[in-house]
Order: C-alpha cells, then structure tokens, then sequence
C-alpha cells in the first residue's frame, strides 16, 4: 500500500507542477487520518466481545480432572494360592502380606485412579485421588495446601502420602518400577507412610535448595505403628539439591519417624536418601537412585533393629524408550526369627526393566524380576517373575515432580 | 545470627537489584533485562539448549522461584508439563497463578495455529493455540511493553526508570527491524518444511510457506511411512529448505535433506539455543542468516 502511494506521489510529481504536491500531501494525510479512524474502530469493535455462555454455568471453574488405568499381564514360577501367603522373614507372616497389585499370574487390573486438583480460592490448593481397585474404593490421598502464606511456608492438611524419604510420596503409578522395593514394603506395606494429618514445610531464602518439613499424622500404619488410642506418629526430614553445571541435579534427604507400634512402645525409622540425575539431551537421561532406611522397634524389653536399601539406575535413552536395574536388600534383620526354619540371611532381589512409551501419556513396561527375599510354604524360594504393564493417564493430568 | 543475615539482606537489597525476575525462558529474560536494567535481577529458569516442552523440575530451580517477586511465564501451555508442581512447592505467595508477580505472557499476544477443535488423538496440540511466539521479532515489543507495564506496577518508585528504558528499546528495536526487514526482502526462496511447528509466527511474518512437519503429530516421533510422504512432498514441491531445532534427533532431517536434495539448517528457537544467537538482535540474525538463500 505504501509503495503503491509513494510510487503514485513520484509519478504525479514528475508530471505535475510543485503546487499540485502540497493539496496531494494533503490529500495522503487525510487519508492516513481516515485508515486510523477506521483501525480504532474495528480494535473497538473486536474488543466489545459478548458474553455467550449459559447463565449460570460454572464449567470454567470444574478441577483438572485425569484419569489413571493400570493393568498387566504375569508370568510367575509360583502358584497363586502359595504366593498370596508369602512370608519375609522378620518383617511379614505367612498370610499378612498385602497384595494389592500385580498379583495373579495371568492377567492382573490393577485400578482405575480418578485425580483431581483444582485451585479454592486464592489461599488454597485442593487435590484428591480416589483409588478404585476391584476390591473397593480407597480414597488414596485428599488434601488441601495453603498457597498464600509468607516466609516459604507450607501447610497442607488431609490425608496424604508423607514426604519421609524420596519415594514414599510418589504414586505406584510414577514409580520406575511396578513393585515397590522391599524396605519400603517391609517397613510400611503397599501405602507407604500415608495417613491424615497435617504437614509444615519451609523453604529457605538461599541459592542452594533447602527445604525442611514437619509432619503430624494419625499413625494408623501398624506393620511399624498402629497405637491408636491417639496420633502417635511425628516426622521430620530436611532436603537439599545442587546442580553441577546445566546438566548434572543431585537431591539428597534425611529422614526420621517416630511414632508408637501396636506394643505401645516406639519405632523410630530413619532414612537417607540420594539421587542423581545426568541429563544427556532433552529425552535423554541417567538417573541414580537410593535409599537406606533403618527401623528401631521397641516390643515390651527388646528392640528389633532392621534396615534395607535400594538403590536403581534408569537409562532414559529418548522420548519413547528407556531401561533400568534395580537391587533391593534387607542388610540388617534384628528380630525375632525362631519361627523361621530356614536360612534368613542375603534376602535381595534384582529387577530389570525395558520400557516404551509412544507418547507420554501411556506407558508399556516389560519387567523382570528374580526374588530372593521370600519364604513361600516354610521354604526359602527364588521367585522368578516377568510382568507386562500397562498404565495410561488420560485427561488432565499435571505434571509429575522431580 | 538472625540479625546478620537481616542486615545482609537489607544492604544487598540497597547495592543491587531491587526486583529478583524469573522468566521461564531465555528470549522472555532478555527483554526483562532490557526494561528493568540494574534494577532488575533476571533469573532464566530454561536452559536455552532443551526442549522448552520438556524442562527437568530440577529441585534447583525451587530455589529461584522461592525468592522470585516476579515470574514471567510463556504460556499458551508451553510449560505445562514442568512449571506447576514447581511453583506448588516454591512455596512463594507472590507468583501463584492470579497474584501480582504471576505474569502469562502469551495473554497479550495475538495467538496462530488455534486449533478448532482439540484432542490428544492428534498428539500434543496446545489447545491456546502456537505457543512458540517468540520466534517473531515483532512480538518483542510487546513483551517489552507488557513488561514495563507490570515491573512499574511492583516498584512504582522506579515508574520512570522502566518507561525511559521502554521508550529507548522501542526505538532501537524498530531501527533493527528495518534493518531485518530489508535483509528478508532478499529472501527468494520461500518454501520449507519444519521438524515441530516451532517456527510459525517467524514465518507467517516473512511469508514462508510450510509444507509439513517431519513429526507425524505435535510431539509424536517420526515414522517411516511419514518421512517417505515428505521427501515425496519435496520432490514435487521443490523445497530446498528444511528447519531443524536444535534439541531433537537430526538423522531425519538429515536423511531427507539427502535424498530430497534439500538442506537441512539448525535454527535457534531461543535466545542462546546456538552459540551466535547471544543477544536478541544475535537470535533473529542467526535466524534470518541461515534461512535466507
């Protein structure tokens, strides 16, 4: 438009005299003045949107909503009615171990899994996941958690899966592996530290990461504490993370519990906790991660000492797929025995996985694992297992953390 | 102790800047500098060299965030699968969603690629619309305004201070721009395949044409049936041209640009993606400079 005017101007110019310029500028001004005019209107007129939504209707405020399936298919060199009645020694009974997924050999639905979160009010953060397994409905975590308080504070209040180490608060769904690791089953079953209660968390004004919480929760978990007559469990952890260049993260905790066991008496379970992570591209990283965890639980005059690790490398080698190893081990068992006829010494296992992912919302993930921390019908057995998983979150789901 | 560290804080405070900026992305924190000059410490939360869908929530960058009074966020769902969990756990009142020092940048930009209709059936589609809006430089204005307008809004002492910046950045950035204009017109060769959208707006500003993208879907990696379609599709077309980011795999683009007889250039979608785009001025040069023939 503007070559087209100026290339006009040249030409009038050159064939008419200097007056005619001055009533041409003219002209092209008055012209310029018209196109604004017209420009404000229309940036008017595209402002004066109307409102076309049903009266009362409140879909803009509805949570994000997700929907979480998980399921596999199993192959086990042990029976099924053996199995569900494993032992490991010092920390389950034959016949007390909970199951909840990945049980049968042949084809397991683990559960369907409803999350919801969405913003209260401008003070606070509600988040809930309803856990539905073919055996009941559980209400997995439901809490709310301030988003408005000053000084780095936190406070959150429900009931929710404790911060105490670094996988307790993850959900079976974002682990790196199916199975939980064995100190972790050992120490608090399938639900890890979960309870109602209420937790404070500060972080520090400092360039280096610092966090440090405080937990007050029912204790309801009897495999380490159970005294009901009132909340009996306390926990306490701090957290620090460093980066090495752009490249290399390193997060490391250290934990404690303590809380009072269906004896009355307290259990103490401390934890430490690292991990590092190389991240080789933008889908590509290695990751190392472990854990130790030792508990002290005091019964009537004795106190039983037992402690566990696990420590697994994931190689995420791009957006689709990834491998990892994991070595779980029970390195210190302080407890009363006598009911096992059998060697309860070197109870480890070893898992191995290869993943795929066609897309980050749905999740195949081929799982080997040979199980050596069981006894199955009073004898010592290597369980071999190969597992096929298949999990899926649809919807709104949010992001998963560090 | 306690005492010290008050007074610490205090005295660093009157040295040095008074507003700690965080910006989720590197284009977005250079604007910032340029507004809020000395005043403003800019902390840049991505790494220019990753894929700005997929930022790892290193824990690191909670430190930032914790002390930030303002942070600047892309948006139009670009940091969707990283930035939320970070600032639940930030635990910092001032740049929640809706507070005073939560900036979504994409709310003042006129979006493109809006879809109609949005399914995760057609892989990672950001239902907002294109997200990767700063690849147009006349988008920087407007960044730069917005910008201005919010950090005189936080520290309204210093109101002159950040429109005297405006008005000197705006000046300069319109002399750069028809010096980049004037270097585009020299562009002849217009048609191009992309590997993600990521160049749109560049492109729809200097009339390019795209012909696909070498992922199948938004998100969604190559597949063979779908490059041999391409290469299919250069052929025919003619097209020279194919623009490859700097984060995913090349081999693709490598491959096709073989037997298509086409190259393939590494564009940066960021300030500091590659190493000649430093400064603003820098990342659309490199851009220009490599996709000009």
């Amino acid at each position: 438009m503007k070559k087209f005017i100026s290339l006009s101007l040249l030409t009038f110019t050159s064939l008419f005299a200097d007056a005619e310029l001055e009533s041409i500028k003219e002209q092209l001004e008055q012209q310029q003045y018209n196109t604004q005019q017209l420009e404000s209107k229309i940036a008017r007129l595209e402002q004066k949107s109307t409102n076309t939504s049903a009266s009362f209707s409140q879909n803009a405020y509805l949570p994000d909503i997700a929907m979480i399936l998980n399921m596999s298919a199993l192959s086990r060199n042990v029976k099924n009615s053996d199995y569900e009645n494993y032992a490991i020694p010092g920390f389950i009974d034959a016949g007390d171990a909970e199951l909840p997924f990945n049980k049968e050999r042949g084809f397991n639905f683990n559960y369907a899994e409803v999350a919801m979160r969405s913003t209260v009010d401008p003070y606070f953060d509600a988040f809930a996941i309803f856990h539905i397994a073919p055996d009941g409905l559980e209400i997995e975590e439901a809490y709310v958690q301030t988003r408005a308080l000053p000084f780095g504070l936190l406070i959150k209040a429900g009931k929710m899966k404790s911060n105490f180490g670094r996988i307790n608060s993850k959900h079976q769904h974002s682990w790196q592996f199916d199975s939980q690791p064995i100190i972790y089953e050992s120490l608090f079953g399938p639900d890890s530290i979960s309870d109602a209660g209420i937790q404070l968390q500060w972080v520090a004004p400092t360039d280096t990461y610092l966090m440090a919480g405080v937990e007050a929760l029912q204790g309801t978990n009897d495999k380490s504490f159970g005294d009901l007559e009132k909340n009996n469990l306390y926990i306490t952890y701090i957290k620090s993370s460093i980066d090495i260049g752009d490249d290399l993260s390193i997060l490391g905790g250290v934990s404690l519990a303590h809380g009072k066991n269906t004896t009355q008496n307290s259990t103490d379970v401390y934890g430490l906790d690292l991990t590092l992570r190389e991240q080789l591209g933008s889908y590509s990283s290695l990751i190392w991660q472990s854990e130790f965890l030792q508990r002290n639980k005091d019964i009537s005059t004795t106190t039983d000492k037992q402690a566990g690790l696990y420590s697994e490398l994931i190689y995420q080698y791009n957006n689709n797929y990834s491998a990892g190893f994991r070595y779980d081990r029970i390195t210190k068992n302080e407890a009363d025995l006598s009911n096992y006829a059998v060697d309860t010494n070197n109870l480890l296992r070893y898992t191995a996985k290869l993943e795929y992912k066609p897309f980050p919302m749905s999740r195949l993930r081929l799982e080997y694992t040979n199980d050596k921390t069981k006894v199955i019908a009073g004898e010592r057995k290597d369980i071999n297992e190969v597992m096929l998983t298949l999990n899926i979150a649809a919807g709104a789901h949010g992001a998963h953390d560090y | 102790m306690k005492k010290i560290l008050l007074l610490t804080i205090l005295l660093s405070n009157m040295l040095f800047a008074s507003l700690n900026v965080n910006t989720t992305y590197q284009t977005l924190g250079e604007v910032a500098k340029k507004i809020g000059g000395e005043l403003v410490k800019v902390n840049v939360l991505a790494s220019a060299k990753y894929d700005p869908h997929f930022i790892v929530p290193k824990p690191s960058l909670l430190s930032k965030l914790r002390r930030a009074d303002l942070l600047i966020i892309n948006g139009a769902g670009l940091e969707i699968g990283w930035l939320p969990p970070l600032i639940r756990s930030a635990n910092n009142a001032k740049i929640q969603v809706g507070a005073q020092g939560f900036l979504d940048m994409s709310h003042f930009i006129p979006m493109i690629d809006v879809p109609t209709s949005v399914s995760r059936g057609f892989g990672d589609v950001h239902a907002q619309g294109n997200p990767h809006y700063s690849t147009d430089p006349y988008m920087i204005p407007i960044m730069a305004k917005v910008i201005e307008a919010k950090l005189s809004a936080l520290d309204i002492s210093n109101e002159a201070y950040y429109k005297a910046n405006l008005e000197n950045f705006l000046k300069e950035w319109d002399a750069y721009l028809q010096k980049l204009n004037t270097k585009m017109l020299s562009c002849k060769d217009k048609k191009l395949i992309e590997y993600h959208e990521l160049f749109n707006y560049f492109l729809s500003r200097y009339e390019y044409k795209s012909y696909g993208n070498i992922e199948p879907l938004p998100g969604i990696a190559p597949s063979s049936k779908h490059t041999l379609e391409l290469i299919h599709t250069l052929k025919s077309n003619k097209i020279k041209i194919i623009l490859q980011d700097v984060y995913h795999e090349k081999k693709s683009a490598l491959f096709i640009a073989k037997k298509a007889d086409a190259s393939a250039i590494i564009l940066p979608h960021e300030v500091g993606a590659v190493k000649e785009a430093d400064t603003l001025e820098n990342f659309y040069n490199t851009i220009a400079k490599r996709i000009c023939r």
